[in-house]
């Protein structure tokens, strides 16, 4: 070892220069899901980054091709684990507008209900991990109890509180329940308070505002050439929601604004999460009143849906239809369509191939944070290592859809 | 050519067709249930109705009826064409039909389905049909409707045992009377007729008879639903699991297109389809033939025997070389056993063995022995490619086996190197002989007479488990497909024939089918393997709606 007896003049300390290389990740508890990042850090400043996915890839779009159909849905919930019920109306979507078919206006109501429930508890939850990131554990207290409120509603309609695996193609598992509008008029406003409480302690916080402020800023024109769609893009100023340009199910009838930041950092991306939480309460409560309390919610038609479970056992016409659904799938029309529904992530796209048969021949998926984990890359290049974890839970990537 | 017009497409006709026949040749499915190609014309089923528009000119023939009217709440009379069955009716030049455009037609094929099915038992779950039905399948075509009968079904006799191998549901009958003219037309035996009315009509047997004719399994194959099943393969196997191969059937010479269905999860065989071929078995097979698809099961064997003991291939095959040290010099006690039961490939490896090898000349064929023949299919020839062997060497033609007892009586032979396992001569003489000579190696897919009297034998593939050429009695050169895994060690005879080559030290280095192919005249056998795209795809009507990939070999193959 050599001796320490250099003349060195005080505050002229020298230190090794070369950067030094950091792991951060794929499987670590302050990674925000399981993704790998090769940092090469000057100190605590981040000069290159390297984000590698595909750690929890699962072959979705290889798995789709050898059930039916209808078989999808259960792996469809587990693409934005976060939100499953806007992946099932999303992909429910997209196997009807290949049959070229429209379901009854009261499931549309009951789609959009549900969907903006799902987006409301994917919001929270991403949210408050991001406060929890920055130290704050408290609020994502609050927001998990909130959560909790949306997903008894959830289990009340569907049986299931994460995985639901509730949308059918022509329909819905079930219909609404008896006590469904009145749950939910109830139990929104709870979340919204309690979301109340939670920002509290949050949006006057100097320490939270000073850490967000500033910190992964992203221009429109990069986030645009980078294909963000969803909350990420819409931070930086652009007002694109599949719901507003492109409107599916029955958003066209529906009042609510589209919420867009100004800068493109975490502050704006956890501001528009928060006021399209309360949009989306604005479109609930729209959506409940039009939403008619009878009618029919699945199609009828024998090539599409599955006949009342009674049916099958007594008469011959409805086994034989039970049979053909069950056993071959539903005949898809040959041919291939892109459907696209605003997840909560951004824009959900199914891109699906059929060669006429009752089995996909081709399932693409467009997961939104597909799109914006490629900018993390840009986000945090010059930032400090702390705002690493904060900055990419801003940016939501769920590994679900991420590594489809 | 005369043509006349469907839903406005021009199709061609030949003199005498019937629009459904003209309809199916070329390719337009017209849904029928007692109409088939192979059989006469009953239009029992008015399935297959359809509105004929008249001559330029002429009125349409109508039929006035009333329609109820919601609107009004009462019926109104109304007019509607009189529907014709295109599987009656004949072609015209010019002739205008309307099948999937005319609503008329749509009413009338879904008002036949719910007559159908008013006293049809809720047997899907149960029923060996379920999946390849005809029932269900226009159900979600043509009806797609809760029948408004609400009365308790019809009930009739079920499980009625008909013969040895039919078992009949009246209640899943429609009484199409396919099997009638089956058993009646094709099999010459009309033990098979109809009895009642109405929704009482069902088939019954003839009066002190059973249906123990040599098609019984032909009147199961035309059934377009599950009234009559097979008692092999009632119960067996789920249909939409099955794969389907395309096979040439080993009963007999006649060498029958076939479908061998098969379950690829375990590997086992259930059932034969004859596939259409209209130059080999139009498309029928006999039932000694659609059962014979056991064989790629039954009696198999299964590894290397060493003096009748199980043994490995290696020590098989060394031990075959020990057993054999001397044939190289005296080539000509060395007797080559060429097998009928056997495909090109596996006898053309042999051939090539001894005379590019061994330099043995002497040819012999063995297989099995002759049996009950007919006029309609089955020949007395129980082997698939006798006449492949006999033009594989024809020069010297090979001898039977029955001259070869006598040469190695004689004293002529010390070795013989053979393939296949059945012997048409008595199995003890034959071991007795085999057993004075110093070496005998077979390759036999079957534990037969040949296997067990051979000091060696050697475990190969059925002609379900490999891909191979037969030449049927017309001299027609067919391709069977592999359907199969082999079976415990079982390899490809002419696999083994080249190991046994190298075993003794010979440069017989084929690894693969094509390299077989390369080196037996391609112009013989080879197109057989490219002729696949030519197949004409016309099956879908033809009879059980085949749920596999598979298409009719329709095409002449060229003779050899």
């Amino acid at each position: 070892m050599e001796p320490l007896d250099l003349d060195i003049e005080e505050g002229q300390l020298e230190l090794a220069s070369e950067p030094m290389m950091l792991n951060m990740g794929p499987a670590h508890p302050a990674m925000h899901g399981t993704v790998r990042i090769v940092l090469e850090l000057s100190g605590e400043t981040i000069l290159k980054a390297d984000v590698q996915i595909g750690y929890l890839h699962r072959g979705f779009e290889k798995m789709c091709e050898r059930g039916n159909w209808s078989q999808i849905f259960p792996y469809a919930d587990r693409l934005n684990y976060v939100s499953p019920m806007l992946n099932n109306v999303g992909f429910s979507l997209a196997v009807e507008k290949m049959l070229g078919v429209t379901v009854p206006e009261r499931c549309q109501y009951y789609r959009v209900v549900l969907g903006e429930l799902a987006r409301i508890c994917d919001h929270l939850i991403c949210n408050g991990a991001m406060a929890m990131e920055l130290g704050a554990f408290t609020p994502f207290l609050y927001f998990a109890r909130a959560r909790e409120v949306i997903w008894d509603i959830f289990e009340e309609e569907t049986g299931a509180r994460v995985t639901h695996s509730f949308g059918r193609v022509g329909g819905m598992a079930k219909p609404p329940s008896a006590d469904f509008k009145e749950m939910v008029r109830a139990g929104v406003p709870r979340v919204l308070a309690l979301i109340g409480e939670g920002e509290k302690l949050l949006l006057k916080n100097r320490i939270f505002l000073d850490r967000v402020e500033g910190v992964g800023r992203i221009s429109s024109a990069d986030a645009l050439s980078l294909g963000w769609t969803g909350v990420c893009l819409r931070s930086t100023g652009i007002p694109y929601d599949v719901r507003k340009s492109h409107p599916y199910l029955v958003y066209d009838r529906l009042d609510f604004d589209v919420p867009v930041g100004t800068s493109g950092d975490n502050y704006d991306r956890f501001m528009c999460r928060s006021e399209e939480i309360r949009q989306s309460w604005r479109i609930i409560e729209q959506a409940l009143d039009q939403m008619p309390d009878s009618g029919p919610v699945d199609l009828t038609d024998p090539r599409i849906m599955l006949p009342p479970k009674e049916e099958v056992y007594s008469t011959i016409e409805g086994t034989i239809q039970h049979f053909k659904i069950v056993m071959e799938g539903i005949k898809v029309p040959a041919g291939e369509c892109y459907s696209y529904t605003e997840a909560g992530n951004g824009e959900l796209g199914f891109y699906l191939v059929s060669d006429g048969s009752g089995t996909p021949y081709r399932v693409r998926i467009r997961p939104p944070c597909f799109a914006s984990v490629q900018g993390l890359k840009q986000l945090i290049t010059g930032q400090m290592i702390a705002d690493v974890v904060p900055t990419f839970g801003s940016l939501n990537m769920i590994g679900g859809e991420c590594d489809h | 050519m005369a043509t006349i017009k469907i839903d406005g497409r021009e199709i061609p006709f030949e003199q005498g067709d019937t629009i459904i026949r003209a309809a199916h040749r070329a390719g337009i499915d017209i849904p029928h249930y007692c109409w088939h190609p192979g059989l006469s014309v009953a239009a029992n089923c008015r399935m297959c109705l359809v509105e004929v528009l008249p001559p330029p000119g002429r009125p349409a023939m109508s039929l006035d009826i009333l329609r109820w009217d919601a609107a009004k709440d009462a019926y109104v009379p109304e007019k509607k064409p009189k529907l014709q069955p295109a599987c009656q009716q004949g072609c015209a030049p010019g002739m205008e039909v309307l099948s999937e455009s005319s609503p008329h037609v749509d009413e009338a094929r879904s008002a036949v389905q719910e007559l159908l099915l008013l006293n049809h038992p809720v047997d899907c779950p149960i029923c060996d049909q379920a999946g390849e039905c005809r029932l269900q399948d226009y159900w979600l075509e043509h009806d797609r409707k809760q029948k408004r009968m609400r009365e308790e079904p019809i009930h009739k006799p079920k499980a009625v045992v008909f013969g040895p191998t039919i078992v009949y549901d009246a209640e899943r009958c429609i009484v199409c009377t396919r099997c009638v003219r089956v058993s009646a037309e094709l099999a010459k035996d009309p033990v098979l007729s109809l009895r009642e009315r109405g929704n009482l009509g069902e088939i019954t047997v003839a009066p002190g008879r059973e249906l123990d004719h040599d098609y019984t399994l032909m009147t199961e194959h035309v059934c377009p639903v599950g009234a009559l099943t097979s008692s092999d393969f009632r119960f067996k196997a789920r249909v939409w699991f099955l794969r389907s191969a395309r096979t040439v059937c080993q009963g007999c010479a006649t060498g029958c297109n076939a479908f061998l269905d098969y379950d690829p999860r375990n590997n086992t065989p259930y059932r034969h389809r004859p596939r259409e071929n209209m130059a080999v078995n139009t498309y029928w097979m006999c039932d000694e033939g659609m059962l014979s698809y056991k064989r790629a099961v039954d009696g198999r064997l299964l590894s290397a025997l060493v003096g009748g003991d199980d043994a490995t291939l290696e020590d098989a095959l060394s031990a075959a070389k020990d057993q054999l040290k001397g044939h190289s010099s005296d080539p000509s006690k060395v007797a080559i056993v060429l097998s009928a039961q056997h495909s090109n490939e596996d006898n053309f490896a042999l051939v090539t063995l001894a005379k590019t090898y061994l330099g043995a000349g002497d040819l012999y064929v063995s297989g099995r022995p002759l049996g009950r023949g007919d006029t309609i299919l089955m020949s007395e020839d129980k082997n698939p490619n006798t006449r492949g062997v006999m033009q594989m060497a024809s020069t010297t033609p090979p001898r039977p086996i029955a001259e070869l007892l006598a040469a190695i009586d004689a004293g002529a032979y010390h070795y013989v190197i053979a393939l296949g396992s059945e012997l048409e001569v008595d199995a003890n003489e034959a071991k007795d002989a085999l057993a004075k000579l110093k070496g005998v190696v077979t390759i036999a897919a079957h534990d037969g007479p040949l296997a067990k009297s051979a000091h060696i034998a050697l475990p190969a593939c059925a002609w379900a488990e490999v891909d191979g050429t037969y030449v049927n009695r017309q001299g027609i050169v067919q391709r069977s497909e592999r359907a199969l895994k082999p079976r415990g060690e079982a390899r490809p005879g002419w696999e083994l024939v080249a190991r046994l080559a190298r075993a003794l030290g010979y440069a017989m280095d084929w690894k693969k089918l094509a390299d077989v192919h390369r080196a037996m005249a391609p112009e013989a056998f080879a197109h057989a393997f490219t002729d696949r795209g030519t197949d004409k795809g016309a099956d879908a009507a033809s009879d059980k709606a085949p749920t596999d990939k598979g298409q009719p070999d329709t095409k002449a193959e060229v003779r050899a």
